[in-house]
């Protein structure tokens, strides 16, 4: 077991080595295609192996960790330095002085430094099986006039086995260091492009990480301060004495990195960079270590005065980040918008914290890393092969790319319909919280959940009307042949989405629950009667999933084989001739209100520190 | 001539369009929808739409600038159909014939199955003439029918290229 | 066995439903009114109209919504659970819209974004009735909402008074037809279709009007006939509703579900919650 964890983390890193000394075609393709492979076996021999693993790490490991610490810190300065750019340079002196104060104050532990239990390696999964397609899906992207190619993959997968290393840590020194590592990973990929919007959106994604490293640090010196422990585990085990203002900077540095209201611009900032930046931040890595950090700590923060003001806080996000996609024009933001959104939901339901509302926030995490690695594979494709790039230039896109605009709709369909994770996962939180609906914060997070539900379907159907809009038959169909490597990638998603939503059921009851279950410590009500699945006395039926199923694929791939043998009229325009262009609401209603809702996130984030960290 | 047609005389759905007439007639027809005369009461509608409706009823001399909105209502609507002209203005042009803005009349464009007389005709003609146009709409077939003067330039004048 | 016989039928029964409508609309301006079987008739005459389409796209969706609404029907009177069939419904939208949004007409464009404000105005509410469901029956089951021996209406009267008023954005009535607007974008999304194709929707329109009022039934709780008196009760209304105002901007009607509607339920959960 240790040396499948040991191995999931390493070999990304030799791949990368390999594949940034050798600087060929050959080797980059070939070794990001063994990857997938060799990572989805261990992640799944270690998800269904004896867990949790305890590793105990030598002293020298611990001093090595903290100057890499000081040395990350010091680059981090070096680059505020050599933009001129005060604030990362005052993070950076804040971030020096706080962790030597840490390093200071830390007492000797005895608590292993590696642990990686069942959510561990839920996540190694979701890295195997998500992150790494991106990464086959970038070496044919960067053949498309970008440069330094071999650089921008080895990037990739040196990121994919630091969030592997990020979610198998115990101690929260070594958490902070990985947590920084990421950041410098995200800074590195965004500004990879070296032009000035870049660079800038690099420096912009750099400092407000650092702010989460910065409460991160802060929560290590309370912990310590105040309890004396300072890994996860130790937490967890001592769920009434721990610190709540220390969980509290803990959580905030779990919204900053998931990139929750005031913080949102860093992760917008990412769509400058190549395609696969946004696949891998948005779906496998960096925003979902967000989710995962409050899913570790969710059973201590548990219906706590901090819980109710996160729930007010990401449920917000998750309905005013869904509003304000609605005002966007550009495809990429607006998946953007809707991945701040979806992780305002998931963070939502870490933090209910009750069985039923982790189950919600894994099944979240699982189709919100397929589907968001899915959707923004085709618009790194549509990008590439078809140069869109706006929704407004998607218009006939049914006829000039059929295949990736069925993929594009599939997506979609995953983000909100009915048999898909997504709704299962809004499904179980509102029937969860509608047992204890006698705090305020509760009926709030229904009203969320139902109007943020109904914002993104709307969000969704806009784009795809666009995209499906047309003045006539649909005749013209000419399938543009795509590189093999982006069939690959998109097919793999779509087949994984399809498996999963057809064995729902048993997936839920069978994964996922177990994981809840360790979390919380109590077992979830869920169970798989043959393929439909029970929530305490409500059933989702196997018909229905399997009905609602058939009728959204043949929603989204029937168009192309349906013919049916009528005549074609002109569509109706008061006898007058039809508009040449016909364009969709920008809701320009709401995005004058922007700037307000903002600043009500703000006011939310800033309650959030002082109530929740306790600091009152 | 199916089980279905049977139906037709059931549900009558109307458009009607003003091809350029002094309202005299709209308002004629406004009173027939009115609770006197309650067309509805034969089943017929005011569907403002070509694509659902069965009977074209069609008021006014035909302006210029009406005629090709007329043409392109009619192949919108789908078989089996009619046309019933009302009013004097549409026989021929009325009080308008031969003016230079004016086509004289709605026979010129789309054949015309039914024509209510009066300037303008009583509520009590139009709901003779509908009753007329159903009689002869039950015996149309599902054929397609063209307009007056049908070619295919015209139709490619009157439509648009796909985009 | 009922909810077996009511979901097979659900498109005659709309049908009927429908009928009555349009005489009881017609009583209410002093008309006479067409004959109760008038949807069939309409229906049967539909079906005689020579098929002519935009695209088959856009055709095959109209047919799909008419699946997707039978199908929400369906999981809402034999599925075990309200929540589930409320979120089925947004299907049945999403072939409306995609369908409307897929020709090149501005009408059924608009229709079909005025559509999605319907879906925003309403989905929250929804969601908010059957949880306020929950409160009162402890079951998100309908069939134990059938069996509660209490009175659901008494506990919830401002969510019943909320959904009375969300029924005329549901079923496309005025004030808040905006979606269908027959006098400014002549039908919005079903603008397009012609003949048999637009028969598909004529019927969904039948089915979702069973939809909505078994909601209304629900309230009533095992006590049928006061389920039957309020669906007598909310049908009357709508159409005294329907006939005597204006429609509204999208705008209001976005505001007043918004501001009016979804507070006013909100509160009686809460009240309710405390309680």
């Amino acid at each position: 077991m240790e040396s499948l964890i040991v191995l999931s983390i390493i070999i990304p890193w030799v791949f990368a080595l390999t594949v940034y000394l050798a600087k060929n075609d050959f080797v980059t393709n070939s070794l990001s295609y063994l990857l997938l492979p060799i990572l989805a076996f261990f992640a799944i021999e270690l998800f269904f192996g004896t867990l949790p693993v305890y590793i105990h790490t030598s002293k020298i490991l611990d001093i090595l960790m903290d100057v890499y610490d000081f040395g990350l810190l010091f680059f981090f300065l070096y680059v505020g330095i050599k933009y001129k750019n005060s604030l990362v340079i005052s993070l950076a002196i804040l971030q020096i002085t706080l962790l030597i104060m840490a390093l200071i104050m830390m007492p000797h532990s005895d608590t292993p430094n590696i642990f990686v239990d069942k959510l561990s390696a839920f996540i190694y999964v979701i890295v195997a099986l998500v992150g790494v397609p991106i990464v086959i899906y970038a070496t044919k992207y960067m053949d498309y006039n970008e440069k330094n190619k071999h650089t921008f993959v080895a990037i990739l997968l040196w990121f994919l086995g630091v969030m592997n290393f990020a979610v198998s840590v115990n101690n929260i020194e070594w958490f902070f260091a990985l947590f920084e590592t990421t950041t410098l990973a995200s800074y590195a990929l965004i500004s990879f492009r070296k032009d000035e919007e870049a660079i800038n959106n690099g420096i912009l994604a750099l400092w407000m990480n650092q702010i989460g490293g910065v409460a991160i640090l802060i929560a290590l010196i309370l912990m310590i301060k105040y309890n004396g422990y300072y890994h996860f585990t130790d937490i967890l085990n001592h769920p009434k004495t721990v610190a709540i203002a220390a969980l509290g900077f803990l959580s905030l540095s779990a919204l900053v990195k998931g990139a929750q209201m005031p913080f949102h611009k860093w992760l917008l900032g990412a769509m400058v960079a190549p395609t696969p930046v946004s696949a891998i931040l948005h779906s496998a890595t960096m925003v979902k270590i967000a989710p995962y950090l409050l899913l570790r700590i969710a059973p201590v923060i548990k219906g706590t005065l901090l819980a109710k003001l996160l729930i007010i806080t990401t449920g917000y996000v998750f309905v005013v980040a869904a509003i304000i996609a609605l005002t966007q024009d550009n495809f990429k933001k607006i998946l953007a918008y809707s991945t701040i959104s979806l992780l305002g939901l998931m963070m939502l339901a870490a933090v209910v914290g009750t069985p039923i509302a982790l189950t919600a926030s894994l099944v979240l995490i699982v189709f919100h890393a397929f589907a968001k690695g899915f959707l923004f594979v085709e618009a790194g494709v549509l990008e590439k092969a078809f140069h869109v790039k706006y929704i407004k230039q998607m218009r006939r896109l049914v006829e000039r790319a059929p295949i990736t605009l069925m993929f594009i709709f599939f997506g979609f369909l995953n983000m909100t319909f009915v048999p898909f994770g997504t709704f299962i996962g809004k499904w179980m939180m509102i029937e969860e919280v509608s047992n204890f609906l006698h705090h305020g914060s509760y009926i709030i997070l229904i009203l969320y959940v139902g109007a943020g539900s109904a914002f993104l379907s709307i969000l969704y159907m806009k784009v795809l009307g666009i995209s499906v809009r047309k003045a006539h038959g649909i005749e013209r169909i000419k399938p543009i042949k795509l590189p093999i490597t982006f069939n690959f990638v998109s097919v793999w998603y779509y087949l994984w989405l399809l498996v999963i939503t057809i064995f729902i059921a048993p997936f839920i009851a069978n994964e996922i629950v177990p994981i809840a279950n360790m979390i919380a410590g109590n077992s979830a009500n869920i169970h798989a009667i043959g393929l439909s699945l029970q929530m305490n006395h409500s059933i989702l039926y196997f018909w229905q999933i399997l009905g609602a199923l058939i009728l959204l694929l043949l929603i989204h791939a029937l168009p192309y084989f349906v013919k049916f043998k009528a005549d074609i009229v002109h569509p109706y325009n008061c006898g007058e001739r039809f508009p040449r262009y016909i364009e969709t609401w920008n809701f320009e209603c709401l995005s004058k209100y922007e700037n307000y809702l903002i600043a009500f996130s703000i006011a939310l984030f800033i309650m959030v520190v002082v109530l929740g960290g306790g600091l009152l | 001539m199916g089980f279905f047609s049977k139906f037709r005389k059931k549900s009558p759905w109307i458009l009607h369009y003003n091809t350029g007439g002094c309202n005299g007639c709209d308002i004629e027809i406004l009173a027939t929808l009115a609770p006197k005369y309650d067309i509805e009461r034969f089943g017929a509608l005011n569907r403002g739409n070509p694509k659902q409706a069965d009977i074209l009823l069609v008021t006014g001399p035909v302006t210029k600038n009406c005629r090709d909105v007329l043409r392109r209502l009619y192949l919108e609507m789908p078989e089996p159909k009619v046309v019933v002209a009302m009013g004097a203005c549409g026989h021929g042009g009325g009080v308008f014939r031969h003016l230079y803005n004016v086509e004289n009349g709605v026979d010129n464009i789309i054949p015309v199955d039914v024509w209510i007389p009066g300037c303008a005709p009583n509520p009590r003609a139009l709901i003779d003439g509908i009753v007329e146009a159903i009689k002869i709409w039950e015996k149309k077939s599902k054929d397609k029918e063209y307009m007056k003067n049908h070619s295919k330039e015209m139709i490619k004048n009157l439509g648009v290229n796909d985009d | 066995m009922i909810s077996v016989i009511l979901t097979i039928f659900a498109p005659i029964l709309g049908g009927f439903v429908y009928g009555i409508e349009r005489i009881v609309r017609a009583r209410m301006q002093s008309r006479m009114g067409p004959p109760l079987m008038q949807p069939f008739y309409d229906f049967f005459k539909l079906m005689d109209k020579r098929p002519i389409m935009i695209h088959s796209f856009h055709a095959l969706m109209g047919i799909m919504y008419f699946i997707a609404e039978w199908f929400a029907l369906a999981v809402l009177l034999l599925g075990n659970d309200l929540l589930i069939a409320v979120f089925f419904h947004v299907i049945a939208v999403l072939a409306l819209v995609i369908g409307a949004s897929s020709v090149r007409s501005s009408y059924s464009v608009l229709g079909a974004l005025r559509e999605l404000m319907h879906m925003i105005s309403y989905e929250p509410l929804m969601v908010l009735m059957v949880v306020s469901f929950y409160l009162v029956v402890g079951s998100f089951d309908i069939k134990d909402v059938l069996h509660y021996n209490g009175y659901p209406i008494l506990d919830l009267p401002l969510v019943f008074i909320a959904f009375l008023l969300t029924i005329p954005m549901l079923l496309q009535k005025s004030p808040f037809d905006v979606a269908e607007a027959h006098q400014e974008i002549i039908g919005g999304p079903e603008i397009e279709y012609s003949g048999p194709f637009y028969e598909a929707l004529y019927t969904g329109k039948w089915i979702e009007y069973i939809y909505v009022f078994t909601f209304a039934f629900l309230f009533g709780g095992s006590h049928y006939w006061l389920g039957a008196i309020l669906v007598i009760f909310a049908f009357l209304f709508i159409n005294l509703l329907d006939n005597s105002t204006a429609r509204l901007d999208f705008r209001r009607m976005v505001k007043f579900a918004w501001i009016v509607l979804i507070p006013m339920a909100a509160l009686n959960v809460i009240l309710l919650a405390l309680i």
